[in-house]
Order: C-alpha cells, then structure tokens, then sequence
C-alpha cells in the first residue's frame, strides 16, 4: 500500500527548471505580475474579440527568462512574436461541450506600457458557458495574476486565474 | 465637513456595510453617496485632532539604538550587540516592550511559512504549482533551492543575552516574528530604560529565499571563491511601535504587511573586511579610518560638482574584486531620527557621488551617491545618482527639503526596497558574448522609475511614518502618485502610468476589495495599493481641486506629519481641511468601496420656451404639425391619383374648411392679455426678455452605472463648428445617485450638434461607449488594430530595421530581422 502512494505522489510531482529570479516582489511600480484580458463579444462583428494586455515590464522580464537574456520586447520583432505565440500556447476557451474554440491570433502591439496580444474567433453556436484556460506568465511566477473580463455578453464578469487555479467557468 | 459634527457613538474604521448597522436606509433603496466620514473615522482626541493634524497631547515613543556588529564574510552571518535606550513618552506605563524579530520569518516554523498556501499568492516560493483532477502538482527548482536553503541554514534570530545597565537579565519570550522583553520596573509616563541584546543570524541568500535583503553570490569573479554583495536590513531587534490608535503594533510579520518603527538616533559600529566599501543610513563619523586620502578628496570635489565624481573607480572595483583579505576595519556611522537603519557592503562596489545643493537651513547639502558593481555598468554611471537627484527635487516640492545628509541607491539583489537614507535596486546590464555590457529601453525605465520609487519612499513612509503593516497605501498609494509626477517631469514620453485609463481594467472587473484593507489581506497588491490610489490621488489633483488646492493640502499633510505618524483619517481630514473642499464622497467612493465610475449620457431633448401669446404659440404649433411627415396611405392615394371628396364637391365648404384648428381668436388673445395683466413687473419683463432671445433648452439625462459618483466633464459641440467644455460637479448626484438630469441654455443660433462627457478620458470611465450622444460607432482595440496595419509603413518597426547592415555584393549573409507590415 505505502509503495503504491509513494508512486502515485511521485507520478504527480512534475518539475519544471527555471533560472534564479533577480527581482522581488517589492518593485510593484515596475514588475506588477498582472495582466488584464479582455473577451469581448462584438455585435458589430459576430466575432468574440480576445485582448491580452502585459506590462512591459512583466513581458520584459518573462522574455528574457524563456527566450534568453538577448530577447527584447520592445526592440525586437521577433521576440515580440515569440511572446505572442507563447501566450498563444497559454490561453484557450473551451464551449459546454468541452471542444475548444479555435482562436486565430491577429497581432500584437506595443503601445505604452502595455503589451497587446490580440485573437479571435467567430460566434457560431450559442454559448451557455464559456471555460477558460489562462496560464500566461504563471508558469512563470506564482505571484502572477491573469485577471479576465467577459463583456458584450450580458452582465460582465470578471475571472480571476491566482493560487493553484487552472481554469474557469462563466455561465451566460 | 467631515470635522463638523462629533457624534457621541463612533465607531472606528468600520466598512459600509457594518457603518449601516447604525445609520440605516431601512426603508427604498436611497444610498447617500454624500453621507459625510464622520461615522467611520476615528473620533478626532487630543492625541489626533478633527482637522487631521497632530493633536495639541500628541506623543510617539524615542527610541535610540547603539549598535557594534561584525559582518563574517565566510559564514555569511552577523554577529551583534545592541544597546537600545526606549523613552516612554506615552501616557501609560508599560510593563513589557515588544520588539520585531523580522529575521524569524525565514525559519521553517514561522506562520508566514506555515500558514503559506501552496502555489497560493502568499507563497513567495517562485513557481509553485498545486495539482487538481487531471494536472500535476508542479514544483520548480527555485521552490526546491528555497526549501533546501532552509534546511541547510539555520535561520532566524539567535537571542543571546537580554539585560538591563546593571547587567541583570531580562526575561523575555519570543512569539513568532515578535518578542516580548518584560520591565523589572514598569516604565513610567516620561521615563527610559536602557538594555542591551547580544544576537546575531546567518544572513540568508536573496535569490534563494526572495527577500528584502540577503546576499547574493558572483561565483565568476576572478578571486577565488567569487565574492559576495551584502544588503542588511531588518537586521537587529526593533522596537514595535506603541501608539495612541493601536497600542502595540504587535501584528504578527507574514511578509506582505511590511512596518511601523519608531524615530531616534543612531550610533552604529559596522565591522566588515577591510577590502570592503560599505553604504549605509546615517552620516560617516570616521572617514580618516576607512576611506582613503584620495577617496576623501574625491568626495570633497562631488559636493559642488556637476556631474557624478567617482570615489571609487570601475578600474579600482575590479582591483579590489580581484583580492581579498583577512584584515577587517569598522564603519562608523550615525544618524538622527531615523526610523530604522539598514547598510550594504562589498568589496565588488564601484561608487559614485554628487552633492545636491538644495539649498534651506535644514540641510543644504545631500549628497546623492550610488553603489554598484561592475554588472551594474553604464546604466548605473548614467542613471541612478541623478534620478536621485531629480527625485529630491520633485517630492521636496510636494513636502519639504530633505531633511538628511546622504540619500543612496545601492545595487543588489533586491528588486527595489527603501530605507532611511538608503534604497536598493535592482536592475542591471546584461554581459554580451563581445564582452561588452549592454541594457535594453525597458532596463533603463526600470532602473530611472525603480531610483525614484525607492528614494521617494525615503519620504512616505520613512519620514511621514504611516503605518505599512496595516496600509500599503498610504506609503505606497502617495508615492505612486508623486513617483508618476517626477518620472513624467524626468521624461514624459516614458509611460509611466498613474494615469485614469491605466486602472479602469482593474476597476470594472469585480473580483477586487476596497483599497481601506489590511495590507496581508488586500488581493491583487498592485492595482489595490499602487496603481489605484495613486490614480485617484492624480485625479483629486489634476479634475477635483485643481493644482493650487490640492498641493496646497498636500504639502500641509507632509509637513504637518513629517517625521510622525499619520493614520487614513488623518491624511483624508487633512486634504479637506486644506482645499477647503468636502472630499468624503470622494473617499468614500474611491477608498472605501469597490464602485467604478461609468457614467452614461442617455439621451438629450431640446425645449422652446411658449411665449403664451397665441398669435405666435399657435402658429409655431401649426407648424410642428405640419413638420410631421405624411401619411403612406394618403401619399399613395394621391399617387394613384385618387380624387378627394372635398376635392369632387368644391362648393360644399364650410367655415372649417378655411380655418384649422390652429387658428387664433379673440377669446385666446383676451385670455392672453389677462395673463400678461396678472403678471408681476418682474415676471413680466423675464418673459419678454426670454421671448426676445429665444435661446436653446437642453435636457442632458445621465445615468451612473457605475456607482461611483463624479463630476461629469461635459464637451458640447455645436452646428457652427465650435465647442464648449463644462464641469457639472460631482453633488449633481447627491439626491439622486443613479440618474441625473442637466439643463443647458445656449444662445438661439448656438445649436448643439452633439455631446461627449468625459473627452479627456480624466475620471476612469470604464465604458466610453455611452459617454457620447448622439452614440459614435467606436471601434474595439482589435478592430482598430486592424485598421491601422492597414496604413501600412506606420508599423514597421523601424527602430529595428535601422540596424539593417547595408548588404554588399559579397557579403549576401546579412539579415534583418523582418516585420510584416
């Protein structure tokens, strides 16, 4: 019996390599570890419109340590579609019968203190739920905090991704 | 006004909902947005007074500390004795001392270890991962060094020896990250007692644990073994705090809520390897003994130099690095009313200096010095002595000179942390394969804004003491807020955020608390106690009061608080009795609950003023009548060329047939005169006045769907092409917070084509669709997004594409990176 636990706990416990973080959790002004998302369900055009916005600095720090320390968010492109394509990889939304929504990614922008990472998708069945999975930066950092507001869809709603949580449901 | 009315019953700091167990609304859904503070601050007293100013009793405790330690560079750990002299100028007597023991926080049965929520957010341990149904639970290596570096070390405080002048010893008894020195004697009102600790710690590793201070390892260095930098704080047992609000600030440390100290002087021995250059709070006492002939002249030069003077060179850092010796040297340092020390020490440090000449009695000269090593390169030599510099110069504006000898920004491990007369900081260059050290756009912003957040904080909280463990944002909050004002007066084409916009995300989601929380309870740390104060103290500013009032009152909080200790009430009491201005609504909506500001303009309708003589009225009304469109069915009729019946027989008319019903008689101009008879001469020449002029009537209907109450800011356009701004203030709202309506007169030929509220985007709007009427189409980010690579050479990214090498025939290898456009 103590063998077969011992297994079961060890199958469990994945672990995942990351370098030594220079920069604590003091420097609010500058690292916050917080994006805001955006799903917006346009009228206009039928399509549910995913906006992703990163402080330059989280997205500065993050790309230097998954990319290498010559990665540059605001100088290079590449790096800038790097990052993109990573949360691309880290998002997804999932209808009530559980088939993910497949979501293209339209572009990215720079525009202040901001990094923007922009997908969608069109509306095509009615959604009762929508299950969301946001993982951005917090396969990075604990602290991070992915926050999600759901409008154009009735009341908004917002879902919050801290802790341990991997992935939320909101019901229209 | 908030200070006007003492109620008998108060009831302290409590939220909305409990503060409506006294006064309640128990019938309709009437929320008074306007219902004045006076129920949930503190009863003003003799210690705090009603109009936010130090009370005519007011006291805080002195406490003084002499202290000798010794760095042991090869163990990593202090060794220390501690003599603290603690006056009692309270009012009670006190029969314990409770002193902080910060340093217990990193042992394995500290409750901030304990009661730590794995892969929660109080889990400081980097990327923790619990599992659920089908996903693994994940630990990182970080996690794991973490864990290993407790084990390895013993951590925590090693309380030696308590005892008082007569050498007799003091029982005491330790309580997680506090301990509790019982008094022989109970301290009287006025009294000292005088004791000295004997402790020492091993000094933890930052980048293992992630904390406030530690030392971080160069293995790569050319001495063997590599060397270390060393940043001590929270490094000797402090006395909590004892004030007239709470007592005992005994509150256990868990790591977020960080402290409240008490001022007093310092004299402070640090015993370090003689290689070392060492940066701390306070004045040096004894440079002969410590610093070089050379090292002193240099300084000496950096009080009246232009630019930065080197006291120790790069060239003469990477000497000393190089080294390392068994000698040691002692640092003397001391400083007045201070409320806490910290120090750093390295024999990798490079330093830099120039006085600052602000110029006043207190303290004409600072000097502005900066401590790196040769990672720091030239970001550090650029950048961080003169953000210093700029950032003296900003806040004292805003508060007063800077009232001490040194301000320094040393580069460490930590991120960014202030302390009296020291910050540390952490950006840094970046080694490239050439040799050659190079930083991006984005280190450069970091290290300018981090300089300045951290000096700043020399001011709030270390000079205005607020109370850190129970507010993050009244250190945090205000010092955003002037962080923003310096870096955009540094450069404003760096964002620097605080701006409206910047947190109207945050705000209208609705997982978030009130900003008037306990800072270990507070979700989302940075909006909360940052980002939104800060915006709301920039909003009071720059849209409510204006820039005269409120840096008026602002600099009358700083000064009347400058070196006490300010609670919320006494910063919110403060402000208005300052401007003059009743601001409780404003506190009450942005600090006391979760409300967003989303007003709508719903719709506007235009009036014209009957003038009651029927030859106009009637006729403007026959008017309106015909302005209607036809009838379908009666234009269609006469499309089909159907003939009328009153067209078919012309001869059987009547009187109706050449009078409407619109038609005027004398009955009506009779009954008119009557009217105009009865009229006062008052009444009478208004009425023709306003007939002569015959101007504009406007309904303007808003709604708030937000909840928060503010001033609508109203851009009114109009036919000729001009426009007009007006300001309805935030008391429209008083008596009925959920819809408002607004009449606007305008001249007769100034016809208002349409309206935006909230053009500048300076409220926090969260929803700029219904800010406009007639409503305009406006476009989501990524449709405008869209749009706009569309435009095509807008975005290439020519900064990158500059870079491009100018390909020659045989040289067919050189890339640009490309960018689709």
């Amino acid at each position: 019996m103590f063998k077969f636990a011992l297994r079961l706990l060890v199958r469990s416990l994945a672990i995942i390599v990351t370098s030594a973080m220079f920069f604590s959790f003091m420097v609010h002004a500058h690292q916050q570890k917080i994006a805001i998302s955006t799903v917006f369900f346009n009228a206009k055009t039928l399509n549910i419109e995913v906006m992703h916005r990163f402080n330059i600095h989280d997205a500065e720090h993050a790309v230097r340590k998954i990319f290498g320390k010559d990665a540059d968010i605001i100088d290079s492109a590449t790096t800038q579609q790097q990052f993109s394509a990573y949360v691309k990889q880290r998002f997804a939304m999932h209808n009530q019968v559980g088939e993910i929504l497949p979501l293209t990614l339209v572009g990215h922008e720079l525009d202040g203190k901001h990094f923007w990472v922009y997908q969608e998708t069109a509306q095509t069945i009615e959604l009762q739920n929508l299950t969301v999975r946001h993982n951005a930066l917090r396969d990075l950092w604990p602290s991070q905090v992915n926050t999600i507001n759901i409008e154009g869809k009735g009341k908004l709603q917002t879902l919050t991704f801290s802790d341990s949580v991997e992935l939320l449901t909101v019901e229209f | 006004m908030l200070n006007k009315i003492i109620m008998t019953v108060m009831l302290l700091l409590l939220s909305i909902a409990s503060t409506n167990a006294a006064i309640k609304q128990s019938k309709g859904d009437f929320e008074d947005k306007f219902r004045q503070l006076d129920e949930v601050l503190p009863t003003p007293n003799v210690y705090r007074n009603a109009a936010g100013e130090p009370g005519h009793q007011y006291w805080q405790q002195q406490v003084d500390y002499q202290i000798k330690a010794r760095l042991d560079e090869h163990k990593r750990r202090i060794e220390a004795t501690e003599t603290i002299t603690y006056k009692n100028n309270s009012p009670d007597t006190l029969k314990y001392l409770w002193l902080q023991l910060d340093q217990n926080i990193f042992r394995n049965d500290s409750m901030a270890a304990m009661s730590s929520n794995f892969g929660g957010i109080g889990d400081r341990a980097p990327a923790a991962r619990a599992g659920s149904m089908n996903k693994p639970a994940r630990l990182s290596l970080d996690h794991l060094r973490r864990q290993q570096f407790v084990d390895d070390n013993e951590l925590g405080y090693e309380i030696k020896n308590i005892s008082n002048k007569s050498g007799k010893a003091l029982k005491h008894v330790i309580v997680g990250t506090n301990m509790r020195i019982d008094l022989p004697i109970p301290l009287k009102p006025g009294k000292t007692t005088t004791f000295t600790i004997d402790f020492a710690f091993n000094i933890v590793e930052e980048d293992a644990v992630s904390a406030r201070s530690g030392y971080e390892h160069f293995p790569d260095d050319e001495r063997e073994g590599g060397n270390d930098i060393f940043l001590l704080a929270q490094w000797f047992p402090r006395l909590h705090s004892y004030t007239d609000y709470e007592a005992w600030t005994n509150k256990e440390f868990i790591g977020r809520g960080e402290f409240t100290l008490e001022f007093g002087d310092y004299e402070v021995e640090l015993t370090v390897p003689a290689d070392h250059i060492v940066s701390s709070t306070g004045a040096l006492q004894n440079p002969k003994q410590v610093l070089s002939t050379t090292q002193r002249k240099r300084l000496k030069e950096a009080q009246n130099a232009k630019r930065i003077v080197f006291v120790v060179t790069e060239q003469e850092a990477l000497e000393n690095e190089k080294a390392g010796t068994d000698k040691q040297k002692t640092w003397k340092f001391s400083a007045e009313n201070v409320r806490d020390f910290a120090w750093a020490s390295s024999r990798k440090f490079l330093w830099d200096a120039r006085g600052h000449q602000q110029g006043g009695n207190d303290q004409p000269l600072v000097m502005a010095m900066s401590f790196y090593p040769k990672e720091g390169g030239d970001l550090w030599k650029k950048y961080s002595t003169e953000a210093i510099i700029q950032t003296l110069e900003v806040y004292s504006r805003f508060s007063f000179d800077y009232p001490y000898p040194v301000a320094q920004s040393v580069n460490g491990p930590v991120g960014g942390m202030e302390y009296p007369m020291i910050t540390f900081n952490g950006p840094r260059t970046e080694l490239q394969d050439d040799g050659s050290r190079t930083y991006s756009q984005a280190e450069k912003r970091f290290l300018i804004g981090v300089v300045i957040h951290e000096v700043g904080h020399i001011y709030f909280p270390m000079i205005v003491n607020s109370d850190e463990r129970q507010w993050t944002w009244m250190d945090e909050g205000l010092n955003s807020f002037l962080d923003g004002i310096a870096g955009r007066e540094w450069d404003p084409t760096v964002p620097w955020g605080v701006e409206p916009r910047d947190i109207v995300g945050y705000m209208k989601g609705s997982v978030q608390v009130p900003i008037m929380t306990q800072s270990d309870s507070v979700l989302k740390l940075g909006p909360n106690g940052y980002t939104k104060p800060a915006v709301a103290l920039n909003i009071l500013r720059e849209t409510i009061l204006g820039r005269e009032l409120f840096d008026f009152a602002f600099k009358e909080y700083a000064q009347r608080w400058k070196y006490k200790r300010p609670t919320p009430s006494d910063f919110f009491r403060t402000m208005e009795e300052a401007s003059g201005v009743d601001l409780d609504w404003f506190w009450r909506g942005w600090f006391y609950t979760t409300d967003h500001v989303d007003i709508s303009l719903d719709t506007i309708y235009k009036l014209r003023l009957d003038t009651k003589d029927p030859d106009i009225d009637f006729s403007r009304q026959r008017q309106e009548e015909l302005n209607k469109p036809m009838s379908l069915t009666d234009e269609r009729n006469k499309a089909e060329g159907n003939k009328l019946w009153v067209e078919r027989f012309p001869d059987i008319t009547d009187f109706y047939d050449e009078n409407d019903r619109f038609t005027v008689t004398n009955k009506e101009r009779n009954k008119y005169q009557k009217f105009l008879k009865k009229l006062e001469p008052w009444e009478r020449t208004t009425l023709e006045r306003a007939i002569k002029e015959d101007k504009n009537y406007y309904v303007l209907e808003f709604s708030n769907k937000g909840g928060l109450v503010m001033p609508i800011i109203l851009d009114l356009s109009f036919e000729d092409g001009s426009t007009e701004t007006q300001y309805i203030p935030a008391e429209i709202w008083r008596r009925s917070p959920k819809a408002v309506k607004r009449l606007i007169i305008t001249d007769k030929n100034k016809v208002l084509a349409s309206v935006s509220i909230d053009p500048r985007w300076e409220t926090a709007d969260v929803d700029v669709h219904n800010n406009h009427y007639p409503r305009k189409i406006i476009p989501s980010r990524i449709e405008a997004y869209k749009k706009k690579k569309s435009t095509k050479k807008v975005s290439r990214d020519i900064m990158q594409d500059i870079k491009t090498e100018l390909k020659t025939e045989d040289d067919d290898e050189t890339e640009a990176p490309e960018k689709d456009g």
